[in-house]
């Protein structure tokens, strides 16, 4: 959707985010079963099953709010906005898209001094001897994305005639929206 | 002032009782507010450390088991059979102890913390659904285990399968079979339900559970000279307090879960059954040697001349 | 501070910013405001990431991953078709099926986020294609799923038994009455429903036609076994009772019915992920957003300026149900537990509330708070995962509201309904 070498950039994260939501559900489920056979078959609980899912979560979320962000599926009460005219609605969407943006940045850099706080206080995860700031990484990374998601959104609606709740999305729910 | 104080427990449990007595002397003594906050009410052990150590909380009440991942030290206390089970013993010691209030008011020091006051919460017995009489009962039984690395040592070392869950899963999976047994303090079993999904409470003598209380330390160093001292007189009134309190506190527990489920057993092991969880010890005091260091063997040595000093 | 807080989210949330804006930006306010500034806002993240901690919430996006690859595959339509030969000819009958199985997979697996993916994914295509209105479908999926709440094993329950010390046995019997009565209604509701609705009825399926759809449900019957089996066997937890269904799921459809290739998997982990994200963002921004309110004390604050000191038993259990309903209009129903309860005890000990009722009280509203508007997991979860907007989605809550309402102002009136099989047993 963007032009040139930014734009292949912008492909290239998407991906990276599929990639990521996709095999981090799935090792959690093989992080559970595996958990469930070591206690019956071996009689071993794995210390480290409720720590990995934890950090699995942690990467599934940061990673799904960018891409959520880039496909419009970021959760929102839309009846009253709906019902308003459409240039009323596109100066609506820009100013949503606006404070988005500003609210993932500030949460990017607020993160950023949680995580140096939590680095300095040497933290480790009990089982798996991980410092506890490693597996917070992927927050502000998360909150960055979606914030350049919500920024671009705004640039798109200054520049285009429709109104698009993303990147990838015009406004308004389709049933036949490509599956993402 | 007001100052915010959060704990593990409820206000009703053991550390809900020593703030209450707390906020009590400090609001009699003082023009300041003590606001309790308790178990969950602002997040878990590591946020609560986070929120004091910022400045956030002006107290907190975190047991050394959770403090493990900032002060290694502090799992001294899940060396077995290193604090006595005699309770007098155990306030001789906490209120005289070296190890206690200069050693280790050093080492939270160096993580910004003041400590107030170490307390016991009362001897740690196994619920399980089978009888323990021996090391080998424990055999092939998945029991739950606070996420320490130390106490899953010890557990492994008594022959248990040791099997970290989250506090709230105990009571589900105990009720389901997915863990046989696990271990607390008499209160908690009776205050948290869990004697219902357990058969045989047993007391091996292997371990008391040990609480501590702390402020910011910016905060204190902050303030008068006045004020510091009705901090600190109020956590060792409190203490005096618990002491008291914890008196007969055990009996008095388990004596509503007898009354509430007759068909529990209870068992205190004698010195021969408890021979082989006593063999076991070693190996986890070795353990925690090697995890910690000559830091760690310097408090061990120094606790072991306190106990003994105490022990009259 | 209250006021200001409550303003703020209902101005964003009705401007149709995403949903996590409100809560967050009105955390954001509540930091600024207690610690003069932005030097604390770190502590928000940390929240954030403490509401998307807990090992239970892994339960959610494994039964979603269960359930879609069932869905996309042949194993669920195979159960429904079986359902459908032994009730289509009743009218209603593939509502109320729905409301048992919203019943029976959310007692079960203890989370209702899962149980409206799980039933509800399978489900809302073959009601819509019976005739059923969506308004209707969604509804009666997100309503019927909370009844897990109160049906045992219950999260909620053992919460509020272990920070109240009230027996959680007791509590888990004393759910089941309420529970059932709301199932009952909720069928109730459904076939009268589809009565003046005309929802056709499909014509009754002879015996051999029954048999034979019950032979081609017989793979897929293994996930009821797995789920109810191995939870109350014993041998998962219900977050590895799901991660088994994955498996299990995995290998019907590719192995077995061979109705799914690997890229579809792949496609379905992702939308999965995707679900998974968009509703524990908002989990982690209601953590923030209830640490303010907590923080603050702003529950103690409303509590004393109405006087609840002064008042009768009822009269305090109405407050108790009013305020729980409000707070899992807002924030995780956990969360609401552990920050009210011990809010309320003393006034539940003055003036002699039994604990389980009480205990019984809260879950209902937890239940009826996670379904209903503005805010509620369950709406969100619904969302995301039938990709409706939240209009369509609230659109039919009302008739489930006004039931959830008159059980519980019954329950206060009438604590038998809760009591007696306690009774029966404890007592
Ligand atoms: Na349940
Ligand atoms: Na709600």
């Amino acid at each position: 959707m963007l032009p040139g070498f930014l734009g292949q950039i912008d492909t290239l994260i998407g991906r990276a985010e599929a990639v990521i939501l996709a095999a981090g559900v799935l090792l959690m489920a093989l992080n559970t079963v595996g958990n469930v056979i070591g206690r019956f078959v071996f009689q071993y609980s794995f210390f480290f099953t409720e720590e990995v899912n934890r950090i699995l979560i942690i990467m599934i979320t940061f990673a799904g709010i960018g891409y959520a962000a880039r496909h419009g599926r970021h959760i929102r009460m839309s009846a009253i906005y709906d019902a308003l005219p459409i240039r009323t609605r596109k100066v609506m969407m820009i100013l949503i898209t606006v404070i988005t943006a500003l609210t993932m940045f500030a949460l990017c850099y607020f993160s950023i001094g949680y995580i140096l706080k939590v680095a300095a206080s040497g933290r480790v995860l009990p089982a798996l001897q991980i410092p506890v700031y490693l597996i917070f990484l992927w927050v502000p990374v998360g909150f960055a994305v979606t914030g350049i998601q919500y920024a671009l959104t705004t640039v798109k609606n200054l520049l285009e005639k429709d109104v698009y709740l993303s990147t990838h999305m015009l406004e308004g729910y389709d049933d036949n929206e490509i599956e993402v | 002032d007001s100052w915010k104080y959060a704990f593990e427990e409820s206000l009703t449990e053991v550390q809900g009782v020593y703030a209450t007595k707390f906020k009590e002397e400090i609001e009699k003594n003082s023009d300041n507010e003590i606001q309790l906050f308790p178990y969950g009410t602002l997040g878990e052990s590591a946020d609560l450390m986070e929120q004091t150590q910022a400045g956030i909380l002006q107290f907190v009440d975190q047991s050394p088991g959770f403090t493990g991942a900032l002060i290694p030290e502090a799992q001294v206390f899940f060396v077995p059979y290193l604090l006595p089970t005699d309770q007098k013993h155990l306030a001789r010691f906490f209120r005289e102890s070296k190890a206690i209030n200069n050693d280790f008011k050093d080492l939270y020091a160096e993580q910004g913390l003041e400590l107030l006051q170490m307390f016991p919460e009362g001897e740690v017995a196994m619920t399980t659904k089978e009888p323990v009489n021996s090391c080998e009962d424990l055999n092939e039984v998945k029991f739950r285990v606070m996420t320490n690395p130390l106490l899953v040592e010890a557990y492994k070392a008594f022959g248990a399968t040791p099997t970290p869950l989250p506090w709230g899963e105990v009571y589900g999976s105990l009720q389901t079979n997915i863990i046989q047994g696990q271990e607390n303090p008499t209160f908690y079993l009776y205050s948290t339900k869990l004697y219902e999904v357990t058969d045989y409470i047993t007391y091996t003598g292997h371990s008391n559970f040990t609480t501590a209380v702390m402020a910011n330390k910016e905060f204190f160093d902050g303030l008068s000279d006045a004020d510091k001292k009705i901090v600190q007189d109020a956590a060792k009134a409190a203490f005096e307090h618990i002491v008291v309190y914890q008196d007969g506190l055990a009996q008095q527990e388990l004596k509503k879960i007898k009354e509430t489920k007759p068909s529990m057993t209870v068992t205190v092991l004698s010195e021969e059954q408890r021979s082989c969880f006593k063999d076991a010890a070693g190996d986890v005091e070795a353990k925690f040697i090697e995890m910690t260091g000559d830091r760690g063997t310097a408090i061990l040595k120094q606790f072991k001349a306190d106990l003994a000093a105490t022990a009259q | 501070m209250a006021i200001k807080i409550t303003a703020i989210m209902i101005v964003l949330l009705l401007a149709g910013l995403p949903m996590m804006i409100p809560l967050l930006l009105a955390a954001f306010y509540g930091f600024y405001e207690l610690f003069n500034g932005f030097s604390k806002m770190d502590f928000m993240v940390q929240q954030m990431l403490a509401g998307i901690r807990p090992a239970s919430l892994i339960a959610v996006p494994m039964f979603i991953l269960a359930a879609e690859i069932m869905t996309r595959g042949q194993s669920a339509n195979r159960l429904i078709d079986m359902v459908m030969k032994f009730i289509g000819h009743v009218r209603g009958g593939l509502a109320v099926s729905t409301a048992t199985a919203c019943t029976l997979f959310g007692a079960v697996s203890g989370s209702t986020q899962a149980t409206v993916v799980a039933v509800g994914s399978p489900l809302r295509p073959r009601m819509l294609k019976a005739g059923y209105k969506d308004s209707f479908v969604l509804a009666l999926i997100i309503n019927a799923s909370d009844i897990a709440f109160l049906i045992p094993p219950s999260i909620g329950m053992i919460i509020y038994g272990v920070i109240s010390s009230t027996s959680i046995s007791e509590l888990f019997i004393a759910g089941v009455g309420p529970g059932l009565l709301l199932m009952v209604l909720f069928s109730a509701y459904s076939m009268i429903y589809a009565t003046i609705k005309k929802v056709p009825t499909e014509p009754k399926a002879t015996w051999s036609e029954r048999l034979d759809a019950a032979r081609k449900a017989i793979w897929p019957l293994g996930f009821p076994v797995i789920i109810i089996g191995g939870i109350y066997g014993g041998i998962f937890s219900p977050t590895e009772a799901a991660a088994a269904c994955v498996f299990y799921a995995l290998v019907l459809e590719i192995a077995v019915f061979r109705s799914l290739k690997l890229i579809d998997i792949y496609q379905i982990a992702k939308s999965t992920g995707l679900i998974t994200a968009v509703v524990f963002i908002l989990v982690g921004a209601g953590a923030a957003f209830s640490w303010v309110i907590s923080f603050a004390q702003i529950p103690q604050e409303i509590l004393g300026a109405i006087g609840i000191t002064e008042m009768g038993p009822k009269a305090v259990l109405g407050v108790i149900s009013v305020s729980f309903f409000i707070g899992c209009m807002f924030v995780d129903p956990i969360v609401v537990i552990l920050v009210l309860v011990p809010i309320f005890a003393p006034v539940v000990d003055a003036v002699g509330l039994d604990p389980v009722l009480v205990g019984t009280i809260i879950t209902l509203q937890v239940a009826i708070g996670s379904a209903t508007p503005p805010f509620g997991c369950d709406i969100f979860t619904a969302i995301a995962v039938f990709k409706r907007p939240y209009a369509d989605v609230v659109r039919g809550i009302l008739p489930f509201t006004i039931i959830l309402a008159a059980v519980s102002v019954a329950l206060i009136f009438f604590p038998q309904i809760a009591l007696f099989a306690r009774d029966l047993a404890f007592r």
